[in-house]
């Protein structure tokens, strides 16, 4: 049976009259690489730091490895990994001494230490600047930094928040794989983020968040599969009648559908074939068309449905 | 832990720039600038050189002439006598040459161009001979043992006045300028000791947040981080002290291991405060830097750092305030120590600045002790 990592219990926090989290409940197994999904502001940061004993609750409990968190449990703490939204290293000393000092927090002997030290800079892949000041490194390589700092004391439990904001593709990539990487070592894993690519390439298992409250938890399938829609169908086509965008909404399995006057968005729900039978509609009537896309439904149109709003604003 | 912690704190700490900005190269840079402006002041004003004087001596006063002559040939001469008739310093004095002329006679008469410091010396002169020379004459008339004995130290009297000083120290006011000025660099410890609080409370700066998270007891942290502050003052204190004693050559008297014992108590003050106002939680960090830096330099202000009279005068209207003020404490302590002779009243300033020191510490653990915050 999977031991239960973390538990939170109807955790609710108030900013005065806001409700930051609002009876908020979680329960995290061994070994899952656990999502915490939603737009900025719904809650996910104030979770963690309510999970770290950083930021005081007005009511629930929470418990790690089966023991009540409070600020002075250090035997629950020296098992946490934690890797803040914020880059959090010291800019007078270089990566090694960075990654040494945190470690070193953790780990007092020395020589074992050391041996750690090493195997977090390998893993972050910062063999190269390990005398380097932060001020010094990109971007993507101060995350990797951050993230070096987070693990180097090997933690059963490992936090990230936001780890990828502002990274460049080719370190975003490198900081998931590693993250896998560590799970597969035997970490725990709670990851927050509002880019639900990531969250749906790393996580076994997904908690939709929005105004301090979970709307949604399962793995991506189970997610998905809660919502009406199943493919969504997107033809390029101009000058298209209103009575054939009615033949098409008339199909089965189709539920709505949307034209702008350039595009044709049909939207199904389960049924085989559905985009053969919207293309032989817009034959059948001698409509010339573009370019046909067919997708799938996202965490985006799980948030979208469920609370009627976009996960991420359209400038993200 | 504590010894790592202390470890990577002096690192950090050492390789803060600003840090090493305001607690060694401004006092230094400072320092020199005092040293420079009042190296000046003191040639201009209290330094005065030889004064050059012709003497027409047309009565041939021999008492005068050896009187004259002893005073221009001691060590630091007053005069530095041109003998000659009365054309000759005429043209003398319109070359200025000379800033007077003697003119012997019943009584010594004195001539000069203008009025200046120099002139003023050489009518006080004047005037001091003719007056000891009027009583010798009245002695005599009734006493001539006695007149003897005035007569024998007739240069002596009007050629210097001698110095007796109460103390080991050097009670040059010039100085208490640079006792103000470790006063400063002790007060600027404030940073220092906002920065321990910076990177210990999570709800300040994300490493605050890391160090939260970790299983190092806040206490241990916060301990390890104030010693090291209190280490990287005491260190900037004595650097500015032997640079201002060795290098500038600031005359601190003769108790020098106590100006550096004061100088590294009043750092630690300073630090301790810092600290305090740091773990103030409800102001932001950049209104607790803006806080310090105007608050150092006010504490600096009425300690008399800018103003010369500013401590008497707060002194004699707001005495307490001089009393609570640690700037004024610190500087006071350097005060004493040249002052007076005894150590009573300096034993009283450290003290103080001991319990500062304690108080503000104490203050700052229980305001930071805090383990969880209202928001982050």
């Amino acid at each position: 049976m999977e031991n239960t990592v973390v538990k939170i219990d109807n955790l609710v926090k108030r900013y005065g009259e806001l409700i930051a989290l609002d009876h908020f409940s979680l329960e995290i197994k061994q070994g899952e690489v656990f999502g915490l999904l939603g737009p900025n502001g719904s809650g996910k940061t104030t979770t963690i730091n309510c999970l770290l004993s950083l930021l005081a609750f007005d009511k629930g409990t929470i418990e790690i490895f089966g023991k009540p968190m409070s600020p002075t449990a250090y035997d629950i703490k020296k098992n946490i990994g934690v890797i803040m939204q914020n880059v959090a290293v010291f800019d007078e000393l270089t990566v090694y001494e960075n990654i040494d000092y945190f470690c070193g927090l953790y780990i007092t002997d020395k020589a074992e230490r050391r041996k750690y030290v090493e195997d977090a800079i390998k893993f972050v892949g910062l063999e190269d600047f390990t005398k380097f000041y932060p001020k010094k490194l990109s971007g993507g390589l101060l995350r990797r930094l951050n993230i070096a700092c987070g693990i180097a004391h090997k933690p059963k439990l490992i936090i990230l928040d936001e780890p990828t904001v502002a990274v460049d593709p080719q370190s975003r990539n490198r900081i998931l794989e590693g993250i896998q990487e560590l799970n597969r070592n035997g970490a725990t894993i709670i990851y927050t983020s509002h880019y639900m690519e990531e969250v749906e390439q790393i996580c076994s298992r997904i908690a939709i968040m929005d105004k301090g409250r979970k709307i949604a938890e399962g793995t991506k399938d189970e997610l998905k599969r809660m919502i009406k829609n199943t493919e969504t169908i997107i033809i390029e086509v101009a000058g298209l009648s209103d009575e054939i965008r009615a033949k098409a909404a008339a199909l089965p399995h189709v539920y709505d559908t949307e034209y702008d006057g350039q595009k044709l968005t049909v939207y199904c729900s389960g049924g085989k074939h559905n985009l053969i039978r919207v293309l032989g509609v817009l034959q059948e009537n001698d409509i010339s068309f573009g370019r046909v896309f067919s997708e799938l439904p996202t965490l985006n149109d799980v948030f979208l449905e469920i609370t009627g709003k976009a996960l991420r604003d359209k400038e993200e | 832990m504590f010894l790592h912690n202390l470890f990577y704190d002096l690192k950090t700490s050492l390789r803060t720039k600003d840090l090493i900005i305001w607690l060694m190269v401004f006092p230094l840079a400072l320092g020199a600038f005092f040293k420079f402006a009042f190296d000046s002041i003191y040639e201009e004003t209290t330094k005065f050189s030889t004064v050059d004087v012709a003497v027409v001596d047309e009565a041939g006063d021999k008492a005068f002439r050896a009187v004259a002559d002893g005073m221009a040939a001691s060590d630091e001469p007053l005069l530095n006598v041109t003998y000659a008739d009365r054309e000759e310093a005429l043209e003398l004095l319109k070359k200025e040459e000379v800033k007077g002329i003697i003119f012997t006679g019943d009584e010594l008469t004195l001539s000069v161009g203008y009025s200046d410091i120099e002139q003023a010396v050489l009518k006080s002169f004047v005037e001091e001979y003719n007056l000891r020379i009027r009583m010798i004459e009245r002695a005599a008339a009734q006493d001539p043992a006695a007149a003897m004995k005035a007569a024998a130290l007739i240069s002596e009297k009007v050629s210097a006045v001698n110095e007796e000083p109460l103390t080991d120290g050097n009670p040059d006011y010039m100085v208490q300028y640079f006792y103000n000025l470790l006063a400063m660099v002790a007060m600027f410890g404030i940073m220092n000791g906002l920065h321990i609080t910076e990177i210990n409370q999570a709800n300040i700066s994300a490493l605050g947040a890391r160090k939260s998270c970790s299983p190092s007891p806040k206490l241990v942290s916060i301990c390890s981080a104030l010693t090291a502050a209190y280490i990287i003052q005491t260190v900037c204190m004595v650097l500015s002290v032997t640079y201002l004693r060795f290098i500038l050559r600031v005359d601190f008297g003769s108790s020098l291991p106590l100006i550096y014992l004061t100088s590294a108590l009043g750092g630690t003050v300073g630090v301790s405060m810092g600290f305090l106002i740091g773990s103030i939680s409800f102001l932001s960090q950049k209104a607790k830097e803006s806080l310090t830096v105007a608050f150092s330099l006010l504490l600096c202000f009425f300690s008399g750092l800018m103003v010369e009279n500013m401590k008497m005068n707060i002194e004699q209207h707001i005495p307490w305030f001089n009393r609570i003020n640690p700037a004024a404490v610190i500087s006071d302590s350097f005060y004493c120590l040249n002052i007076y002779s005894d150590y009573s009243r300096y034993s009283e300033k450290v003290l103080t600045m001991a319990a500062f020191t304690v108080f503000f510490a104490l203050l700052g653990f229980v305001f930071t002790r805090r383990k969880k915050y209202a928001s982050l």
